[in-house]
């Protein structure tokens, strides 16, 4: 499995005046787990966001699955999984209700749909809350049923844009138990944004990114290896002159 | 077209757990009716040919429609607040498919709400439509909710904050009930105002509602005004510009991060 999930050449983006994201160059594999790690305004999001056909690139191109972000936004979508920052759930609606309107957001019929909302209840430790509205979820229990409204429709490629951003240690270890399983089940390729380096640490390639540009690429083990040192912490201090915890400008 | 029905399934649901909402929608044009009824009623020119509560019953109709469909249209800001609106954006569904569910959404609670009042408030003022007339009733009050909800919806999704919106609700509501003929007739205005009065759809869905409703009393002058076709027309019209103008506007949601930057610098 060498087919590149992801392919970006280029890819830029401007706000205004503003150059969110420079040129990126980027290749993530079928089945990886990939991380883009960077300090709040880095760029990681409007990445994200480019990838995922929700802002329009101001240069380059980006291909996911194979299919062109601008031209095939519909096939891309119909590709990903995205769990945002923030929950897009219904805190009106229950678990259930807000998965099934995901369903048919997603033209699932209502005999696929119904099993695998049950599966994905199940296994998400959601299964006794699953009638209750989600604004009575702990934060922990959100954020699951924020990722099965993300796994629903068998995703090939989930973005995971700082998905344990506001939680406790916990709830965090529990999301990336679900994530472990979910990788292991299906092959599913996974690409996280975080700044907590220790969420960088397990994955397969990480990406560092500083002020809309990418300043290192590899294994976590190479990374360390080629800047001689013993922590990612330490690698993206000695490629950016500042530490991970200093928000980089806007 | 499924994703249309999630659409609207998911603003029905949402509505009927909201309980003072829809006691508000119903109990709204009743309040009118008694209030503004009895006091229009002692200075309303026709009292002798009409009584003023029969004359108010299309136009309440078309209030309850205005507020059931305008109301369905704000829920697009609180999407938007609540990150709702995202899960949508990132369905693999057209721009249109989502302004199209919208207003249908829309439609359906404008429609089922006006129903529910006119069951209620026609006995009370003793008006007995033939059923022709039901039936363009029945006309104008879908034909209206989809209007209003379609135009809502572009307002509602070239507007960031729900502050914007009430002010929003306060200078566009309340001209457009007083200029729709609901209270009184529009003939009855001046020309600027009478002007007005042509660019809004609520005047068009109560004039629709007095053809429908209001036809013994129309030889007196408080029949519809215009021809039941220009208003059809007119509201098909402001339905087909509110969906085209709003398709673009929800998109432009995806400039999430856009907002997040402008924050931070």
């Amino acid at each position: 499995m060498t087919a590149a999930a992801i392919e970006a050449r280029g890819l830029g983006k401007d706000f205004g005046t503003i150059r969110a994201l420079e040129q990126l160059d980027l290749d993530v594999r079928a089945g990886e787990f990939f991380g883009l790690l960077g300090p709040n305004g880095a760029g990681k999001t409007t990445t994200v966001h480019l990838l995922a056909t929700l802002l329009a690139p101001t240069r380059g191109t980006a291909r996911v699955v194979g299919h062109d972000v601008v031209r095939d936004d519909l096939a891309v979508r119909r590709a990903i999984g995205l769990v945002f920052q923030e929950t897009t759930l219904d805190r009106d609606l229950t678990v259930q209700e807000n998965l099934r309107f995901a369903g048919r957001l997603w033209n699932l019929p209502g005999p696929l749909a119904v099993p695998r909302i049950e599966g994905l209840v199940r296994q998400f430790g959601l299964l006794e809350r699953r009638d209750d509205p989600v604004r009575t979820l702990s934060g922990g229990m959100r954020r699951a049923a924020d990722l099965a409204r993300g796994m629903l429709h068998e995703p090939r490629v989930l973005f995971l844009d700082e998905p344990t951003a506001g939680l406790d240690p916990r709830a965090r270890r529990s999301l990336w138990e679900l994530i472990g399983r979910l990788r292991q089940a299906s092959g599913l390729t996974v690409f996280l944004t975080t700044h907590y380096v220790e969420e960088a640490e397990p994955c397969d390639r990480v990406a560092v990114m500083d002020h809309g540009r990418l300043v290192a690429l590899g294994t976590p083990a190479e990374l360390k290896r080629t800047t001689g040192v013993t922590s990612l912490e330490e690698v993206f201090l000695a490629r950016t002159g500042h530490a991970l915890g200093e928000t980089g400008a806007g | 077209m499924r994703a249309v029905y999630g659409i609207v399934v998911r603003e029905l649901v949402r509505f009927l757990r909201q309980r003072g909402r829809v006691l508000a929608s119903i109990g709204r044009p009743f309040v009118w009716l008694i209030f503004a009824g009895a006091g229009y009623a002692a200075v309303f020119a026709g009292r002798n040919e009409i009584d003023y509560r029969v004359y108010m019953a299309p136009g309440l109709l078309g209030m309850v429609v205005m507020f059931g469909a305008l109301l369905a249209a704000l829920s697009t800001v609180t999407d938007r607040d609540a990150g709702v609106l995202r899960m949508v954006l990132v369905a693999p569904i057209r721009r249109g498919t989502i302004a199209l569910g919208k207003a249908l959404g829309a439609t359906v609670l404008g429609t089922t709400q006006a129903v529910v009042v006119a069951a209620l408030l026609l006995p009370l003022v003793h008006l007995r439509p033939s059923i022709a007339g039901a039936l363009l009733a029945a006309v104008a009050v879908v034909l209206s909710s989809l209007a209003m909800g379609a135009l809502g919806l572009a307002l509602a999704a070239s507007i960031r904050s729900l502050e914007n919106f009430a002010g929003v609700m306060n200078f566009v509501v309340f001209p457009m009930l007083f200029l729709s003929g609901a209270l009184y007739p529009v003939r009855h205005l001046g020309p600027v105002l009478r002007l007005v009065a042509y660019v809004n759809p609520l005047a068009y869905g109560v004039d629709l509602l007095k053809h429908a409703l209001l036809g013994a009393w129309a030889s007196a002058g408080y029949g519809g005004e215009m021809s039941s076709w220009l208003d059809i027309a007119a509201l098909v019209g402001f339905a087909v510009v509110g969906l085209v103008a709003a398709a673009p506007l929800l998109a432009r949601e995806g400039g999430v991060t856009r907002t997040a930057f402008r924050q931070r610098v």
